[in-house]
């Protein structure tokens, strides 16, 4: 059935679809146009507050049920324990000569007594780290169909590894995930960017947007193909697609 | 650890226990306190996005190249953040791009990118003197009026980083530069949101006023002056100034506020107030400060959490005299220092190899074998002896499986028949009489996969019959080619048998029974082929005497084709013998010989000593032979497994991969493969108690006699020859017997 694959024509129709919806509810969706190309890709980035659980994927199934609510002290996160690595060894290696010629002024003041005042308020780390979400929704030539592209990075701008990215998902849900049909997650090179992405494996795209397609044509009803399968498979990777895209226009 | 260099601080929670806040302050609680009336900014936290460093890397490869001078870059924050993100100043991919859009909503920010070619360079620089020139500029654009025009300079931010690149380390330090006054900032009237200052009428008008503003200008307006009554709310750009205050009665400035702490204004701030003090500074006493934040959540727009407040300027010392200046970022560690970032795993070629090699093999435990054991595939040490046709095509089904320990063992050059059949080579390889195939192999895995650990040693194994003893220097060379060989048999848990003569696969045989070491064997005929893995000897600790005596028993009866079964052979009515026969009991290759290895090689023609078998028949053993090897890992006896058999076929699978049989025998012809089992045989002339043990007490004294003498040698220590004499006979028997028929 013909309707059920996507053509570039009606990607960029969607997306453009996608854009203004997103537009009007302040959402962040924008177009990257590909130099030289009338390629180009939908982007949206976002920031969570989040705790990793370091443990491996496949532990997760046996132990999520031990886990109480959401964010209960799951201590040693890797990632966290790295960052702690790296900036140890600035502070061994280079931090004295480089921590010596500047001095941290608003504080300098406080000791010199000048007037007693500090002028800083600071976030306090704590024991949940900000992570920064990227997504990319692409279109797939060979399946016919969108891709979803993402990585995640800490603000320093270091890329999460799989592991670190499912350890950042409520364990509640990673239960769902391991059993749902959209998680053939792999590590690719972006088509566009050429650099190391994660991406939801559309193999399967096809299958379970039939149905969907088909009831909406049997009841006449538009469908936007690219917002119904964001909304199916962005949740997946921590992407959530506000129920007024369909609800409020 | 920050938590026990801060001791002294204090902290506020806001309503949401995510965001905590600590005072920098070295003064004691109760003077803090005292403080409150002081106003406090919330500094930039500096946000990188992977792109940024993607990009940062082309810049320096490919335009900056040694050039160090300041490049333009561009970054950006936002006011529009859930309550319990830090302050943000984000730079991305397109940071580069200083003319390009900014994201939708987000306030852009110009900074001056400082990359050093060298950590050196990194370190010497004069960050103070970076700042200060910084600082000067906002001061001097203070002055002559600029900023007013173009407020955006007054919230700049410098950049220094060191790219190295050939560890992907990235050194950087974000310096938000802030002019300061010589005293504290006076609050008047404490910060309260808007929805407690304002009217839900005033607050709709602001909205609409400052979406006037930003439709008129190009983009996000980061400072502006605001004026409001009952029923009404004016918001004009900066420069309007004194066209918009007539009397300076009363003062209200927005700043488009990236914070979202509810008792304390963003960064930007701080230069506004600079300016105010420096150009109005004598007229003004107090100002009102909007802290303008707009969020939208879930499609609906909220402005009712921005923050106003009242504060008293200070007076600047000397209008003329640049004021200090702070601003450089503080490291994770909450000291004055650089950050780093290690960005190898997503940006080092052959790191991304290796997980997405990973993580291929992981899809297939995620989705469809989720017990799979992939670290005890992954972390096996396999030496392979043979790197020709079956060597070739068992190093790639390793690579396949993520196994990063693969040696070779081959003494042969490569010639020019072997490429077509033997992957790792290439015509190249074999110019200038051939390059060694065990070195050869090393540098082709090393170009597929550069995560593998691989070895190879150009070094013939020693074989029966073969005699080592035309001089001292051979004789000595046959012993250190055994003492290489058991060496590198020590140090790895599989073995592959995989050489093209039956006799070289003797001594490996050997010592890999001694050791208990796994080994897996293949050989091919034209199309036929084995693989096979030789049974596990037990330990020789957990070896009890009984259980010695039940393995000979077996072995015995199995070896005169007894048809009762005997000893701990298990008789299920209707399984043969040779049903469910455990790892150590199970026949090495030459069990089923009844002729000692000797020289096969000879009165050959040339045709039968090359490999003449189906060319697709390798591919299919080696495969087969990786495949075993695997299935072998994941059953938690490991080579202890009781073989399956061809009737396992529809019983439940011992292991999540499936069976685990002894021999996989194929015949191409067919298309068929079988998978018989079979017992050790107590006169093995490689792995029976004899032969090992005259080798673990005598070691090479006992090869060497091996290598040198003729099969009788080791049919007559192992019974065979014996065995021989009565099979003859028996053989005379049956010819008579059908003679007389």
């Amino acid at each position: 059935m013909s309707s059920c694959v996507l053509d570039k024509e009606t990607f960029r129709h969607c997306c453009q679809l996608l854009l203004q919806l997103s537009e009007q509810l302040g959402d962040c969706w924008c177009w990257v146009p590909v130099q030289d190309s009338q390629d180009g890709y939908l982007r949206k980035t976002a920031l969570r507050l989040v705790t990793i659980d370091s443990r491996p994927f496949g532990d997760q199934a046996e132990s999520s049920s031990e886990l109480g609510p959401h964010n209960s002290c799951l201590s040693g996160p890797d990632v966290q324990q790295n960052d702690q690595d790296q900036s140890a060894l600035i502070g061994s290696a280079n931090g004295d000569i480089i921590r010596g010629d500047i001095e941290d002024q608003d504080n300098k003041d406080n000791r010199d007594g000048d007037d007693g005042e500090d002028r800083i308020c600071r976030m306090c780390e704590g024991s949940s780290q900000v992570l920064q979400y990227e997504y990319h929704i692409l279109f797939s030539c060979s399946y016919r169909a969108p891709v979803l592209y993402f990585r995640v990075c800490t603000l320093e701008g270091r890329s999460l590894s799989l592991e670190e990215v499912w350890g950042s998902i409520h364990p509640n849900f990673r239960l769902c995930l391991q059993t749902s049909p959209f998680t053939m997650v792999t590590q690719q090179e972006h088509p566009l960017l050429g650099q190391a992405f994660f991406m939801l494996h559309p193999c399967r795209t096809e299958d379970f947007m039939r149905p969907l397609l088909q009831a909406a044509q049997d009841q006449n009803r538009p469908v936007n193909y690219v917002l119904t399968w964001l909304s199916m498979v962005g949740p997946v990777v921590g992407l959530d697609v506000s129920l007024k895209y369909s609800t409020q226009f | 650890m920050s938590h026990d260099q801060h001791h002294q601080e204090v902290r506020i929670y806001e309503q949401s226990a995510a965001s905590k806040i600590v005072m920098a302050s070295n003064t004691s609680g109760t003077e803090s306190a005292a403080a409150e009336l002081k106003l406090q900014f919330a500094p930039f936290s500096s946000a990188l996005e992977a792109g940024f460093w993607h990009q940062l890397t082309q810049k320096k490869l490919n335009d900056y190249r040694l050039d160090e001078s300041p490049k333009c870059i561009k970054g950006y924050y936002y006011n529009g953040d859930p309550v319990g993100l830090p302050t943000r100043l984000t730079l991305e991919y397109s940071a580069f791009d200083v003319d390009g859009p900014t994201p939708a909503r987000c306030c852009p920010a110009v900074g001056t990118l400082y990359n050093t070619n060298t950590l050196d360079a990194f370190k010497a620089t004069d960050k103070k003197a970076l700042l200060e020139k910084e600082a000067k500029e906002i001061w001097d654009a203070i002055q002559s009026g600029a900023a007013l025009k173009d407020p955006s300079v007054l919230c700049r931010f410098i950049l220094l980083t060191f790219a190295d690149l050939k560890k992907y380390h990235f050194y950087y330090w974000f310096c938000f530069p802030a002019l300061c006054f010589l005293e504290g900032i006076k609050i008047v009237q404490q910060p309260s949101v808007l929805d407690q200052a304002l009217s839900a009428k005033q607050i709709s008008a602001l909205q609409e006023a400052y979406d006037g503003l930003f439709k008129k200008g190009t983009g996000v307006v980061p400072y502006f002056l605001m004026k409001y009554t009952d029923d009404t709310v004016h918001l004009a750009p900066l420069g309007d100034w004194d066209t918009f205050f007539t009397d300076n009665k009363k003062v209200t400035v927005g700043v488009y506020d990236p914070c979202t702490l509810s008792q304390h204004p963003g960064w930007p701030l701080r230069n506004l107030l600079v300016l105010l003090a420096n150009r109005w500074g004598s007229k003004l006493d107090t100002v009102e400060v909007l802290c303008f934040r707009d969020r939208t959540l879930q499609g609906s727009r909220s402005i009712q959490h921005s923050v106003i407040f009242q504060v008293k300027l200070p007076n600047l010392s000397d209008s003329s005299v640049c004021p200090k200046s702070v601003g450089w970022e503080k490291n994770s560690k909450g000291a004055m220092g650089p950050r780093m970032v290690n960005l190898s795993e997503c940006m080092d070629p052959k790191r991304l190899a290796e997980s997405s090699v990973d993580l291929n093999l992981k899809l297939m435990r995620w989705r469809l074998v989720p017990s799979l054991d992939l670290d005890k595939v992954v972390n096996t040490k396999c030496l392979l002896l043979g790197a020709g046709t079956l060597g070739c095509n068992v190093a790639r089904t390793l690579m396949g499986w993520g196994v990063r320990h693969i040696t070779f063992v081959d003494n042969a050059k490569i010639s020019y028949s072997n490429p077509v059949r033997q992957p790792l080579y290439e015509f190249e390889d074999c110019l200038g009489g051939g390059k060694s195939k065990a070195t050869a192999a090393v540098d082709r895995l090393t170009k597929i996969f550069p995560g593998v650990i691989s070895e190879g040693y150009n070094m013939s194994i020693p074989m029966p019959g073969h005699p080592v003893n035309f001089s001292q220097a051979t004789l000595s060379q046959a012993q250190r080619d055994v003492e290489q060989l058991e060496k590198l048999i020590s140090e790895h848990d599989v073995v592959f048998l995989l050489m093209d003569t039956r006799e070289s696969r003797w001594l490996p045989t050997v010592i890999a029974a001694s050791k208990r070491k796994l080994v897996v064997n293949a050989a091919l005929g034209f199309d036929t082929f084995v693989v096979m893995r030789h049974g596990l000897k037990k330990s020789p600790i957990s070896e009890s005497p009984s259980g010695g005596a039940e393995s000979s028993a077996s072995c015995s009866s199995a070896s005169s084709s007894s048809s009762t079964p005997a000893g701990s052979a298990p008789s299920i009515p209707g399984s043969s013998l040779f049903s469910n026969i455990p790892g150590h009991k199970l026949g090495c290759y030459f069990c089923n010989d009844v002729v000692a290895p000797g020289d096969s090689t000879r009165d050959r023609t040339l045709d039968q000593q090359c490999t003449v078998s189906r060319p697709g028949l390798a591919m299919i053993a080696g495969a087969l032979a990786v495949e075993m090897m695997v299935s072998i890992l994941q059953h938690c006896e490991g080579g202890y497994a009781v073989a399956s058999s061809s009737d396992d076929r529809m019983n439940e699978p011992p292991t999540s991969l499936g069976l685990v049989p002894h021999q996989i025998r194929g015949f191409l012809s067919r298309f068929d493969n079988v998978l018989p089992a079979s017992l050790a045989f107590d006169k093995c002339t490689a792995c029976s108690p004899i032969v090992l043990d005259h080798y673990e007490r005598e070691g090479f004294d006992f090869l060497s006699k091996v290598f040198n003498s003729s099969h009788s040698f080791l049919e007559d220590l192992t019974g065979l020859t014996l065995l021989h004499q009565e099979t003859q006979a028996a053989e005379i028997w049956d010819m008579s017997d059908d003679e007389s028929i």
